[in-house]
């Protein structure tokens, strides 16, 4: 056990971060960020912290996936980031500019999809540019374009309850993607499709950040997942979230999902990251 | 579909049939037989007396009808978009929802004396707090994640009520519609009756009185018919706005 601790040390990417720096610069800086929350239980209101001094910083193009136990407050980072919940303490700089609103920069995909029912799977790709003031004829072109590369230009006209889970996940990631964001920011953008679709999503979604080079900032509970995509990996400690750990993946890519999962790295730092979350979690309740 | 249509044309056909013997045995004008009654229909409707006073109440109908969802829809989404709003109004559109509504038209004499005014008051009335409670449900429960994404897409406060809120809720605000249109004809008839003799309902007072049965009938058969062409109508309007949300509930 101890042993492959040292041996893992290395993946933590304190060192690394130096290393890189002139490779590649930081274009989400989040500094000393912490967030409460009031909670109002039978009339008695209790401030809840949710988030305390969360620092860590998201490189260009790279893919980075936060996770924790549920309830560290890893979605309002992440909504956060995109501008939807302001910050009580501390800042998040994008690009040098600190965030305060949502921005075409960013653009978010949602855990339960969040489509418009009432509109076509098109209708709610064009919806982000519709906000834009793209015109009609463009958009629409422009949505076609990204439904094909999510694999559903045959369900244009369908509605969002005529379709699986995971090709709801498809428009959502599409309708992301057409207003063509720096930040592609993802909440547990998979958590509510099975096991199958979830790995096939998984590998497409690899797929197309490869070609598009995008910045992906991933919020997930799932190791495995994790691990697979990133990057880096930060680890969050339980409520009030702090960042325990980031550790690099020394993967190479391209991934190939079954090659991977068997690969001896990946099965130690899914291990060291279950570790650390076990840690944190006694840390916590200790 | 058609099962359930023949179905119903059975219904009809059974009950003008029973209708008929019960009016022939019995022999009493309590009872006119079925088809006394459509005769009476055919007089009233040659004479153009029923077409008139069809007009007359439709008329008031369709003013009272008008008003009570414009408004109601304005104040159920007001309500249901700002806290204070509901506070400062909800006691008294939950009391008004579930008074009966009759009590009131001795008031609306003293405000609007008897004139048309006060029978478009009426429906208004009848019509008007079933609008704005389904209204304001509809509006408080537009699921929040649509109204982040629309947010976080850079939306603004415009986009995000005629985009997101007001055709999310438009499946309740038209089931509102609907009951109100059941109530405002309630409304119309009640006004015509109680108010001035005026229109179908008059035509009910007036035949009941001189216990012209068979007229009697054919005017509240009118009325029915009535109803159900106008719910049919709004049904009609509800799909064409809310498909979508129908065939998610036939799943």
């Amino acid at each position: 056990m101890t042993s492959l601790r040292v041996q893992v040390e290395s993946f933590s990417s304190e060192a690394r971060d130096l290393e890189s720096a002139g490779r590649s610069r930081a274009i989400v800086e989040i500094r000393d960020v912490g967030k409460s929350f009031q909670k109002t239980v039978k009339q008695s209101t209790a401030e809840i912290k949710a988030l305390a001094e969360v620092n860590f910083s998201v490189r260009e193009n790279e893919f980075i996936s936060i996770i924790g136990p549920s309830g560290c407050g890893k979605t309002t980072l992440l909504k956060m980031i995109d501008g939807l919940i302001p910050c009580d303490r501390g800042e998040i700089v994008i690009n040098g500019k600190k965030v305060s609103a949502p921005g075409p920069d960013r653009a978010l995909v949602f855990q339960t999809f969040a489509l418009l029912p009432w509109r076509t799977v098109l209708a709610n790709v064009e919806f982000s540019l519709e906000l834009r003031q793209i015109p009609k004829a463009k958009r629409t072109d422009i949505a076609r374009n990204y439904l094909k590369r999510v694999g559903l230009d045959e369900f244009e006209n369908h509605y969002p309850h005529e379709l699986s889970g995971g090709m709801q996940q498809r428009a959502g990631l599409a309708r992301a993607l057409v207003v063509n964001p720096m930040i592609l920011l993802m909440d547990e953008p998979f958590g509510s499709v099975d096991a199958q679709t979830r790995q096939l999503l998984q590998e497409e979604l690899l797929d197309l950040w490869q070609r598009e080079q995008k910045t992906v900032v991933f919020v997930t509970h799932s190791m495995d997942e994790a691990v697979y995509l990133s990057d880096r990996v930060v680890v969050m400690t339980p409520r009030p979230g702090k960042v325990a750990e980031v550790l690099d993946v020394p993967l190479p890519r391209p991934r190939i999902a079954d090659e991977v999962r068997r690969d001896r790295k990946f099965v130690d730092l899914t291990n060291y990251i279950w570790d650390s979350l076990k840690k944190a979690m006694v840390n916590h309740h200790g | 579909m058609v099962r359930r249509f023949g179905t119903n044309v059975l219904s009809i056909l059974s009950l003008a049939l029973l209708w008929e013997l019960a009016g022939r045995i019995l022999d009493s004008v309590l009872i006119p037989p079925l088809s006394r009654v459509g005769f009476a229909w055919w007089k009233l409707l040659a004479s153009g007396k029923l077409l008139s006073n069809l007009t007359l109440s439709l008329a008031t109908l369709a003013a009272g009808f008008f008003l009570a969802v414009l408004l109601g829809i304005i104040v159920g989404v007001l309500m249901g978009r700002f806290r204070a709003v509901e506070h400062f109004l909800d006691l008294y559109v939950n009391s008004l929802m579930s008074a009966p509504t009759t009590a009131f038209v001795p008031v609306l004499i003293v405000w609007f004396g008897l004139g048309v005014e006060s029978r478009i008051a009426v429906v208004f009335l009848f019509a008007v707090f079933v609008i704005i409670i389904n209204t304001m449900t509809g509006v408080k429960q537009v699921d929040t994640v649509l109204v982040e994404m629309a947010r976080s897409f850079g939306a603004r406060e415009r986009e995000i009520f005629f985009k997101i809120i007001l055709p999310a809720a438009m499946p309740a605000i038209m089931a509102g519609v609907r009951l109100g249109m059941g109530r405002a004809v309630k409304g119309m008839v009640t006004a015509e009756m109680l108010l001035t003799l005026t229109g179908i309902g008059a035509m009910v007072m007036q035949y009941g009185s001189a216990f012209a049965t068979d007229s009697l009938f054919a005017v509240i058969l009118t009325i029915l018919l009535l109803a159900m062409i106008t719910m049919q109508a709004v049904q009609w309007v509800d799909r064409r706005l809310t498909g979508w949300k129908a065939e998610i509930a036939i799943e």
